[in-house]
């Protein structure tokens, strides 16, 4: 008992001494920050809501996607400045502290300072946070502490009490407290209704070191705090206590820069040292070595995939797999490409083979390593030492290429070779496994289960075992044996493929389900009960008890030359091959990978025994590089996050992200993403559409899409990240965005211009009818005029009269009657031949009328008197309806006495505004002639159909006047 | 330096002028005083500014300054207004030059004490020391009440500026 206890302590002490003192960090990548090829100084990271990284810089601001960095300049180019810290507050807004004291928000992509009335701190700004009230707080290298309260800046500093005015950190604690770590001690600080409270904690209260260099959070209301000179102690606010962790006691590295506490684990960066691990539940500390990770690193961040960054003065920016990988180093160790199988006992003793198959024993004691080596007879180096395991008496089973199986007492070294089983002398053995008291051996000739009786502790006991052939299996070829949680067996086999053996009866699933290959490798169980086993060529299949389930590279696994599968400490499958590891997690088929990138590379996968669980069930594998274990993180299959960076229209970027409608020409557009995964950010693809446009998904593996000349329409770009073209539960972002159509082609436009055209074929229609009434109309008149003309010429008054004077003139003077009779014929031969046309000059009307008053003179002698004032150039420019003026004067005559005690005077003239007066003066006769009035109402219609200007009639005391107007 | 004896440390004057500014959707009201008193200890870094409430003139009407001394600033039992703290920033004032300054400290009025940063242009000449500077005042911060019949016509903000030479005796 006594002697158990004793080694049980051992044991743990060996393993935890293993693990945590010569435990390296694997994988180291770094990513040089340059500027005009000089490294540009990183001061500060940080990790946005989203997962994005940021570092500030020493020329600003940088966003890096764990391949490039992209930075994010001022709104005025010309600025630059020192970036100290970095914060981003609950409504996702990013505050950026400089050197020079300024303070500066993230807006559309471009650094805006900000500028509060108080004016902004003069000293360097150190850290920012935001109280449960939503207030912003910063902390100034020189000034105190700042606090941003409804647009207004408070200051905490030395004359409030505060025991220093530099202070390096602020931190949130409960109750809205702030932890303020300073030059002289930590102060916390509140300051609730306008009133502030800082109480100190200092050398007298048990702080180690009055400089207080870093502040992070450690658990419920419990802080880490780093200090200049003396290491770090963790401090309690809930109960004001501070504890010095045992391995801080004696503190030798320096100033601490920055602390990380990821998981169970506190990273410390140190300004001279490097970078040390502290383990607070076993109290251990560990360093990393400098040459990786260069000695003064100033920050450090754990992205949200679980990988480690820090940056370093010499070397940059630096991702490492954090605690996911490990190498084990073992001093003095063979070439590892010679390791064909090993294996990690209970004891935390690692056990291999060298170049010559002799077997080593690695163990660690008492700080100190070493290494026992067994050759065992009848192994040379030309016979293969395939598999190694341990039983459930400790005792270690070597199988070997051609020589069987040896058994091997772990303490004495004394082993023995099987041989109570005729099939398995001599055989070639592919791997040896089992469960609590079974032991299955698989070979070339058949497999062996063995059960383990008590005796069976002493080696030297014979065995108890079945057999099992090609009559049962169905094949000889036994690649390895697997005991399920519910008891069954479950043969690997070449050629026959996946054989279970339940109550005593042989399942053959390759003959039974469409399984795509007969070679099968290596069986594994999840934490549900399901089996997952791995094939040659067909990828994994997974079994729930009634279907298959094939994984392939369309599901996400990344080689399809799969050695082994194992269940790891999280329950997540691994599927092991050269190149690196696929992590599937069996609850979502979520697969994420490690490879290179983490240091992973030219892994031992020709054996299936090189791949083995620790005692702590991290899987330990061997490659090149040496021995690895790999222990998932708890975020270890986290897909990518898809991002969309920045959207651009005509290769500018949209400013307004959340107006998204553009103008038919608006129609260039480029979007431009990420899908975050800082694991391995090579190995994102992506896989877009742009509804609305695309039919189909278009896989790429750029990480820009242009789309010129998009015409209008609704459009949604919707982009896809996951690794290794699986995109079953990818994380999807969109941008949705219109184009309107042209407003051409709007349908009110088009509505507008179909009611124009309307309305313009129906006033052109109103027009035209009226244009044609209008001529109708002027026909009308026309013949109404001439109507009244003839009907005046052949009023038989007028005829009587003519004819009167006519007679007298015959008899009086023969020759003057037939001049007379000339003009009276001319007269009407004008009345019919103008009765027709519209307008005839003013001279043709003139020279028509004279007919007329010479008819008329002859009748009226002397006392009708007539002035004709019109210029010939007049006569010829102007124009008149026809018989026009030649009505006026009939109306004149008709109207008037005309007689020696009452001449008639008619005067035509032109007024100077272009009308033709028609003058005469007034001898009303008694009697009114029939059809008074008719004609000049005529002409007066007529002129309307003719123009604008009206027809004016004069008729006063002494004079009737009709002023026509003149028509050019 | 500064050996010269205690005058030469402490600066004030007694009409530094204060002007305020309430910039109402309905109403402006501005108003003015000179008889700003100020001290200012280069050496502490120390300062302190009052001003008698009922000393501001200039408002658009008699009753509009009866209403600000009576029923918003409550003259009678709140007669000054002060402004006392440190400067921020380590500055010597006995080197010409013009500096911006922030001066943290307590701002009175309305008997209600506010904490404020107030950013300050400092101009030392032969001197001579000359302080610019403009703030705002938050109606709410210091308990004066707006009825809401005027309150289209009182700014729940108020634009103070401050221009003061100051001297050594």
């Amino acid at each position: 008992m006594n002697n158990a206890l004793y080694r049980f302590v051992f044991i743990t002490a060996a393993f935890f001494f293993f693990s945590e003192v010569n435990a390296q960090l694997a994988g180291y990548n770094s990513f040089k920050l340059e500027k005009d090829n000089r490294q540009v100084k990183i001061n500060t990271l940080f990790k946005n809501n989203q997962g994005y990284l940021y570092a500030g810089t020493d020329n600003g601001l940088y966003k890096f996607d764990g391949i490039k960095y992209t930075r994010i300049n001022f709104n005025n180019a010309e600025f630059n400045d020192t970036v100290t810290a970095i914060f981003q507050d609950r409504g996702n807004k990013m505050w950026i502290g400089f050197r020079s004291g300024r303070i500066a928000n993230v807006i559309n992509n471009k650094l805006q300072y900000f500028n509060p009335e108080e004016g902004t701190p003069q000293k360097k700004i150190t850290s920012f946070l935001q109280d449960s009230e939503g207030n912003l707080w910063f902390s100034t290298q020189g000034e105190g502490v700042y606090c941003l309260k409804q647009k207004r800046l408070y200051l905490v500093n030395a004359d409030d009490g505060l025991s220093d005015n530099n202070v390096s950190k602020i931190i949130l604690a409960d109750n809205d407290e702030i932890l303020a770590g300073t030059d002289q001690g930590i102060n916390i600080c509140t300051f609730k209704n306008g009133k502030k409270t800082i109480s100190v904690i200092g050398t007298q209260e048990g702080l180690p070191d009055y400089i207080v260099t870093e502040i992070i959070k450690a658990g419920k209301n419990a802080f880490w705090i780093g200090l200049q000179d003396k290491g770090f102690c963790l401090y309690d606010r809930s109960n004001n206590k501070i504890t010095i962790p045992k391995a801080a006691e004696e503190w030798k590295p320096g100033q601490i820069n920055a602390m990380l506490q990821a998981q169970d684990i506190l990273w410390i960066a140190t300004q001279n040292n490097g970078f040390y691990k502290y383990t607070p539940h076993t109290n251990s500390l560990s360093k990393v070595p400098e040459s990786e990770v260069g000695n003064n690193i100033n920050a450090l961040l754990e992205d949200n995939q679980g990988n480690l960054w820090l940056s370093s003065a010499g070397i940059g920016l630096v991702r490492s797999p954090g605690e996911s990988l490990k190498l084990i180093p073992i001093p003095g160790s063979p070439p590892f490409e010679h390791i064909h199988t090993i294996l990690c006992d209970r004891n935390g003793n690692i056990w291999l083979t060298n170049k010559a198959n002799e077997l080593i024993k690695f163990s660690a004691k008492n700080g100190s390593s070493s290494e026992q080596k067994l050759h065992l007879n009848g192994i040379t180096e030309k016979t293969d030492i395939t598999s190694l395991f341990e039983d459930l008496y400790g005792n270690i089973w070597v199988g070997s290429m051609g020589k069987g199986i040896y058994i091997v007492n772990p303490k004495t070294f004394k082993y023995r070779v099987l041989t109570e089983n005729n099939l398995f002398i001599n055989s070639s053995i592919l791997s040896i496994n089992g469960k609590e008291n079974t032991v299955f051996c698989s070979s070339l000739s058949g497999a062996m289960v063995v059960e383990l009786l008590p005796e069976n502790k002493d080696i030297f006991n014979s065995y108890r075992f079945t057999n099992y052939d090609n009559k049962s299996t169905g094949t000889n070829y036994i690649y390895s044996i697997f005991k399920d949680s519910r008891g069954r067996i479950l043969f690997a086999t070449d050629g026959k493929g996946l054989t279970m053996l339940r109550d005593d009866r042989f399942t053959y699933y390759n003959d039974l389900e469409k399984i795509k290959d007969n070679r099968i490798y290596s069986i594994t169980e999840d934490r549900k009960g399901n089996i997952w086993f791995s094939t040659s060529n067909a990828g994994i299949y997974k079994f729930d008890g009634k279907a298959f389930v094939n994984f392939g590279i369309n599901e996400g696994i990344s080689n399809l030359n799969i050695s082994v599968l194992k269940t790891d400490n999280a329950g997540n499958i691994i599927v092991v091959h050269k190149t690196g590891l696929d992590i599937l997690d069996p609850e979502t088929g979520n697969i994420s990978y490690i490879g290179s990138g983490q240091g992973l590379s030219e892994i031992n996968a020709q054996d299936i025994g090189a791949v083995t669980n620790d005692t702590a069930g991290n899987i330990m594998l061997s490659t090149v590089a040496g021995i690895l274990t790999y222990s998932s993180q708890p975020n270890a299959v986290q897909r990518p996050v898809t991002l969309i960076e920045s959207v651009q229209l005509f290769l500018k970027d949209i400013n307004d992200t959340t107006w998204h409608v553009f103008s038919h020409d608006e129609n260039n557009f480029t979007f431009n993403y990420t899908g975050l995964y800082y694991t391995d950010p090579e190995k994102v693809f992506y896989k877009y559409k742009l509804e609305g446009f695309d039919t189909n998904w278009v896989i790429t593996n750029d990480r820009t899409k242009n789309f010129p000349k998009l015409g209008p329409g609704r459009y949604s770009f919707r982009i896809q990240s996951a690794l290794n073209r699986n995109f079953n539960n990818a994380d999807e972002a969109t941008y949705s965005f219109i184009i309107k159509q042209a407003f051409y082609k709007t349908w009110w436009f088009i509505l507008i211009c179909l009611l124009a055209i309307a309305s313009l074929l129906y006033l052109y229609i109103k027009n035209r009818e009226k244009e044609l009434k209008k001529i109708e109309s002027l026909r009308q008149e026309k013949i109404q005029f001439q109507f009244e003309v003839l009907r005046n010429q052949i009023n038989p008054h007028f005829l009587f009269n003519s004819f009167n004077t006519l007679i007298s003139a015959i008899e009086d003077e023969p020759h003057q009657a037939v001049e007379y009779a000339e003009h009276l014929s001319a007269f009407f031969r004008n009345v019919v031949n103008q009765r027709d046309k519209d307008l005839i000059t003013l001279n043709d009307e003139i020279n028509h009328l004279y007919s007329y008053i010479f008819i008329q003179e002859r009748r009226y002698g002397e006392w009708l008197m007539m002035d004709i004032l019109v210029s010939e150039e007049q006569k010829k420019v102007f124009y008149v309806p026809p018989l026009s003026l030649q009505l006026l004067l009939e109306n004149a005559i008709k109207h008037n006495a005309v007689s020696k005690e009452a001449p008639l005077h008619i005067r035509i003239s032109v007024t100077e505004d272009n009308y033709l007066s028609i003058r005469n003066n007034k001898n009303a006769k008694s009697g009114k002639e029939k059809g008074a009035g008719m004609g000049l109402q005529n002409i007066i219609s007529r002129y309307k159909l003719l123009t604008d200007k009206p027809v004016t009639v004069i008729n006063d005391r002494q004079y009737f006047i009709v002023l026509l107007p003149l028509l050019n | 330096m500064h050996t010269e004896g205690i005058a030469q440390k402490i600066y004030s004057t007694n009409k530094g002028s204060i002007s305020f500014r309430s910039d109402a959707p309905l109403e402006l009201i501005t108003a003015s005083s000179n008889e700003l008193l100020g001290r200012v200890d280069i050496e502490k870094k120390i300062f302190a500014f009052i001003i008698k409430i009922n000393s501001f003139a200039g408002f658009n009407s008699p009753l509009q300054r009866e209403h600000f001394n009576e029923n918003y600033l409550e003259t009678t039992q709140f007669p000054t207004a002060s402004f006392t703290g440190k400067i921020i920033e380590d500055i010597d004032f006995s080197i010409d030059g013009t500096y911006t300054i922030r001066a943290k400290g307590s701002l009175s009025i309305h008997g209600v004490v506010q904490e404020r940063i107030i950013k300050s242009e400092v101009t030392v000449k032969k001197g001579l020391i000359n302080i610019k500077s403009d703030f705002t005042v938050l109606l709410s911060d210091h308990n004066i009440a707006i009825p809401k019949v005027v309150h289209e016509k009182l700014a729940s903000e108020i634009k103070v500026e401050v221009k003061a030479d100051l001297t050594s005796p």
